[in-house]
């Protein structure tokens, strides 16, 4: 009796191997490249990126789709001369089939010059250099520039009732583009930039700045870094006591930089495209998933960037399969629309470039909240 | 061994060089079929060019150079805004970012060629990050952190040498030419007047050398290489920005040149692929984040169980006198190790 | 007026920062006569040991700047024992001064130094380490028109102690009798039957603690603690040594005083990412005029 229960067992499960085998044997796995920071100053963002698309990765190998995705890393250390050595090995890769990052413009745009050649889909999650997308027609990218947030930014800031303003921001090409597209915005609006300057990435000591700027005496300061410079200058400020409002851009949007600053990152207001809190099912999904995976609290701006990234991909890939090519990839991912990520809605427009909802938020109690102005 | 034993034999190695160079390295590239190794050996190239202009200061002159990053990135910036403001061709921006580089290094050098050992060494560390600090901040003239995109391509009486094949043809004679250049220099009369300047300056000025002249002779010439490395990456890359040209690249370059062995252009060479190599190499190994842990741990090694270098110049001196049956006698006498580095 | 004072205290506290780190590299420079490259990640070894410590004992600050003291210490030695031991095979003064010695020294350490960067970032990860808030050295204390924090008058009583320390060490101890004479002529005191190996040793063991203790103190000073945070503040204090005149403790000091507040003030008339090329503006003019340092010009050239 027992042995029969067995043997009958084991033979739906061959019976049931056998049915699935075929198909299961041409189910056909895609490769993904993504290059990005391991090692180097920059790894906390690499790592950060790796762990959400491997979410990423995880939820869709869960979804069973018909096919199967595989994600080769490779460690650019944010170094030019590996992220192009890691291009070419990418295009040889005849099985790989589109490119995710790299993490900063400058690399992004030196690899983006071998897959133009070669004619490689690639799609940063955060190259914010104007000209990255420039490039050629094979470039996208899903964070917002400070094309569309500068504007929104300069104009909550000028309803808020401030008109003199300095601006602060970190000297990179990001930073560039911060300080422009708000200035631009706000002086058109009638307010008034009395300041502005930029910092190297890293700087230690932000008072000679800050004593400065509380010279010129502002409404408020608007201000262009990463979270890590973010804490030192909100640390520095109220050391020096100095009050005035700060307004910050996605970029500031993580979890650390209220665990690095502690209580002198209260009232600090940003935009975001991603709040932890939002209530919808893929943000909670991916914030309970990410952790799971790191034993962190809540994913900042840039992770999410990342996770919406891979996510964008797959579904190109999805709408692409099953004939999947270099090209073909290019096509769907430029015929994204209304992708329903955890940083908000993304379609790409002509030139290759997102368009977000952007939310404005604020640190209130050790967390950031969404609020009205 | 007599002189056309020697003469014959350098025509054996210039050949086997220049075979490997054009013939062999290509081959064993184009059947892997994979445009990454042209990516590599490009790299490499450049760097075994920056390494061996380095060489001439450090290596033969003997004044260690801290800065020597800010050259390569004058050349770079050089060859890219000549190609994107002025519309140069690439044949006139290659020689162009040299001098530019050379004129730039001979300013420099005009004010610290008084200084000695550490002095001069630090003079150029701050030399190299005040070009670093103008070049990122400088935003009217270099684009600052945005950078600089060349869109021209590599183009050559109207061939395009863009692809992995003809760039690397293209910078293997530019590099080769160069390297060339520097191996006359260093082993001529003037390579021995440097050498002279390295051992001992001041014995060096007592017999006449005109030491200040030579420094700052050598060191333009260096610029001038660098320059050139610096252009032929930017014409490579098709992108650059400042974070190519920091502090880190000049230790990179000082790493080479006393990996290799200080004062031997082949070490020096050597240096460049394996400093370069080594990094992708242990990628193919799937060493991750370890990479530069076992980068670090191979310096050291090198460094401990070879302290000259892998093929220094001295280790090359008690070669040819163990040939030639001497090694001993200088053993025992003691005062003969001091030719050279001891 | 006030914004003005303001500036100049903040250079101060800046200077003081970087004079905190050259005093160790210096003292290590003037026995060896080698740049030790790794001293900067001793300081950031320093101030992840007292991170650590703080982190699950949460002990006073003595006691950590105590132990981080013999944890930079033991380093050090360690340091020694590897990265430049093993290049004084040879005990003729040839060796002892040629350039080859100092050249491989020069890139053990900067090896060292690489393994013990990449080493840290692997397992700690290159992002700010987050430090209990209530530890750190910077709640402000008002001075008439000017605001200094706590940390300023920690460092500053600290590289005072260090200084003060050290004087008495090198002029009262047989210890810093052996040093000052290594220092002078390591071969000469060779002959007259001073244990070089362990004077250097100890050397090593007193520049890094001070590195170590550094570290910490300036890593709880600003809240950044990170793997790569030993770079700036160890190429400045090689610049301070160098302009001082290499040997000259005091010296150091006192360049790195100068440098810190050029900095600070230049961020008055330009853009504070100009605030560096002031800084090594400084030194070529220094060196210009000054070819062997502003302390330096006694000593003998090598």
């Amino acid at each position: 009796m027992k042995n029969r229960r067995q043997l009958l067992a084991l033979g739906s499960v061959l019976a049931l191997g056998t049915l699935g085998l075929p198909a299961y044997a041409q189910q056909p796995t895609y490769k993904i490249g993504y290059q990005l920071p391991l090692t180097g100053n920059t790894a906390q963002y690499g790592i950060d990126f790796k762990n959400a698309a491997e979410i990423a990765l995880d939820q869709f190998a869960k979804a069973g789709k018909s096919f199967k995705v595989e994600i080769v890393f490779e460690d650019s250390r944010s170094d030019t001369k590996e992220g192009v050595a890691i291009a070419r090995k990418f295009v040889d890769d005849k099985s790989i089939v589109g490119v995710l990052g790299d993490f900063t413009s400058g690399v992004s745009i030196a690899s983006a010059q071998i897959y133009k050649e070669a004619g490689m889909p690639q799609l940063s999650q955060t190259a914010s250099h104007p000209d990255y997308t420039k490039v050629s027609e094979w470039q996208f990218r899903n964070i917002t520039t400070q094309a569309q947030e500068g504007p929104l930014n300069a104009e909550w800031l000028y309803a808020s009732g401030y008109r003199k303003v300095a601006v602060i921001a970190e000297q990179t090409d990001w930073g560039q583009t911060v300080v422009s597209n708000f200035a631009d915005k706000f002086k058109a609006l009638g307010g008034q930039v009395v300041f502005s300057e930029f910092f190297n990435r890293g700087l230690a000591d932000f008072r000679p700045i800050i004593t400065k700027i509380a010279r010129d005496k502002p409404d408020a300061i608007y201000t262009g870094y990463f979270y890590e410079d973010g804490a030192q200058f909100l640390k520095q400020m109220k050391q020096l006591s100095v009050t005035i409002p700060v307004h910050s851009t996605s970029a500031s949007y993580n979890q650390q930089l209220i665990t690095l600053a502690g209580a002198d990152a209260e009232g600090m207001k940003l935009t975001a495209t991603f709040l932890p809190n939002n209530p919808s099912k893929n943000v909670q999904d991916f914030v309970a998933a990410w952790k799971a995976k790191t034993g962190q609290a809540e994913p900042g701006q840039f992770p999410a960037q990342a996770y919406d990234a891979v996510n964008i991909m797959l579904a190109a890939l999805e709408r692409a399969h099953p004939n999947v090519t270099r090209k073909s990839l290019r096509d769907q991912l430029a015929a994204t629309k209304n992708f329903p990520g955890v940083t908000g809605d993304t379609t790409f427009d002509a030139d290759r470039e997102p368009s977000k909802k952007l939310v404005r938020a604020q640190v209130k109690n050790g967390a950031f909240v969404a609020v009205e102005k | 061994m007599n002189a056309s034993d020697t003469t014959s034999r350098r025509w054996l190695w210039t050949g086997l060089i220049l075979t490997g160079l054009f013939v062999i390295v290509p081959l064993l590239l184009s059947l892997a079929g994979r445009s990454y190794f042209y990516q590599i050996a490009n790299t490499i190239m450049i760097f075994a060019l920056l390494a061996a202009s380095m060489h001439l200061v450090t290596g033969v002159a003997g004044l260690l150079q801290l800065g020597h990053a800010a050259f390569y990135g004058i050349g770079g910036y050089g060859a890219a805004l000549l190609a994107t403001h002025f519309k140069l061709s690439f044949a006139a921006t290659i020689p162009l970012a040299g001098l530019m580089a050379a004129l730039i290094a001979f300013l420099v050098a005009v004010p610290t060629m008084r200084l000695v050992s550490i002095y001069f060494a630090v003079a150029t560390l701050g030399i190299g990050q005040m070009l670093h600090v103008i070049t990122l901040n400088w935003v009217a003239v270099t684009k600052g952190p945005n950078g600089i995109l060349l869109f021209g391509g590599m183009k050559l009486f109207d061939i395009d040498f863009s692809k992995p094949v003809p760039a690397y043809y293209l910078v293997a004679v530019i590099v080769a030419a160069c390297v060339y250049v520097i191996h006359r220099l260093s082993h001529s009369y003037y390579g021995n007047a440097l050498r002279a300047l390295r051992e001992d300056d001041q014995c060096a000025d007592a017999m006449g050398i005109n030491t200040p002249r030579l420094k700052l002779e050598s060191f333009t010439v260096s610029g001038f290489f660098a320059g050139v490395a610096g252009a032929l990456w930017a014409h490579t890359a098709g992108y650059i920005s400042p974070a190519d040209f920091n502090f880190n690249v000049s230790i990179l370059i000082l790493s080479m040149v006393v990996l290799g062995g200080l004062g031997s252009l082949p070490g020096s060479i050597l240096g460049a692929i394996i400093l370069i190599g080594l990094p992708e190499v242990l990628r193919e190994f799937k060493a991750g984040d370890f990479r530069n842990i076992i980068i670090g741990v191979v310096l050291f090694g090198v460094i401990l169980f070879q302290p000259r270098g892998l093929i220094g110049e001295v280790s090359a001196l008690d070669f040819i006198r163990n040939q030639f049956g001497l090694g001993r006698k200088a053993r025992s006498d003691g005062k003969q190790m001091r030719v050279g580095w001891l | 007026m006030d914004y003005y004072l303001q500036q100049l205290v903040i250079g101060l506290s800046l200077g003081m920062v970087y004079a905190l780190v050259a005093i160790g590299f210096t003292l290590i420079f003037g026995v060896l006569n080698v740049v030790n490259f790794a001293h900067g990640e001793i300081y950031t070894i320093g101030a992840f040991a007292g991170l650590l410590l703080f982190v699950s004992f949460a002990p006073p600050l003595v006691v950590v700047l105590l132990v981080v003291l013999a944890v930079g210490a033991l380093t050090g030695v360690g340091l020694e024992r590897f990265a430049f031991k093993p290049f004084r095979r040879f005990n003729d003064e040839a060796t002892l001064k040629s350039r080859a010695m100092r050249e491989a020294t020069l890139m053990s350490s900067l090896a060292l130094s690489i393994v013990a960067r990449e080493g840290i970032e692997l397992v700690f990860g290159s992002q700010f380490q987050s430090l209990p808030l209530q530890h750190m050295l910077n709640s402000p204390i008002k001075i008439g028109p000017v605001t200094i924090v706590d940390g300023d008058l920690i460092i500053f009583g600290t590289s005072f102690l260090m200084l003060a320390g050290l004087q008495f060490v090198l002029k009262h101890t047989s210890v810093g009798l052996s040093i000052r004479a290594v220092s002078n002529n390591a071969l000469g005191a060779r002959y007259v039957g001073i244990d070089t190996d362990r004077t250097i040793a100890w050397t090593f063991a007193v520049g890094s603690g001070m590195g170590a203790v550094a570290g910490i103190l300036v890593g709880l000073y600003y809240g950044a603690i990170f793997p790569a945070m030993g770079f700036t503040p160890g190429i400045k204090a090689f610049v301070a040594m160098v302009m001082g005149g290499l040997s000259s403790i005091p010296g150091a000091v006192i360049c790195a005083l100068i440098i810190g507040i050029s900095e600070a003030l230049s961020s008055i008339f330009v853009s504070s990412v100009w605030q560096d090329l002031v800084a090594y503006a400084f030194l070529i003019i220094t060196l210009i005029f000054f070819p062997r340092g502003i302390f330096g010009g006694a000593r003998e050239r090598v």
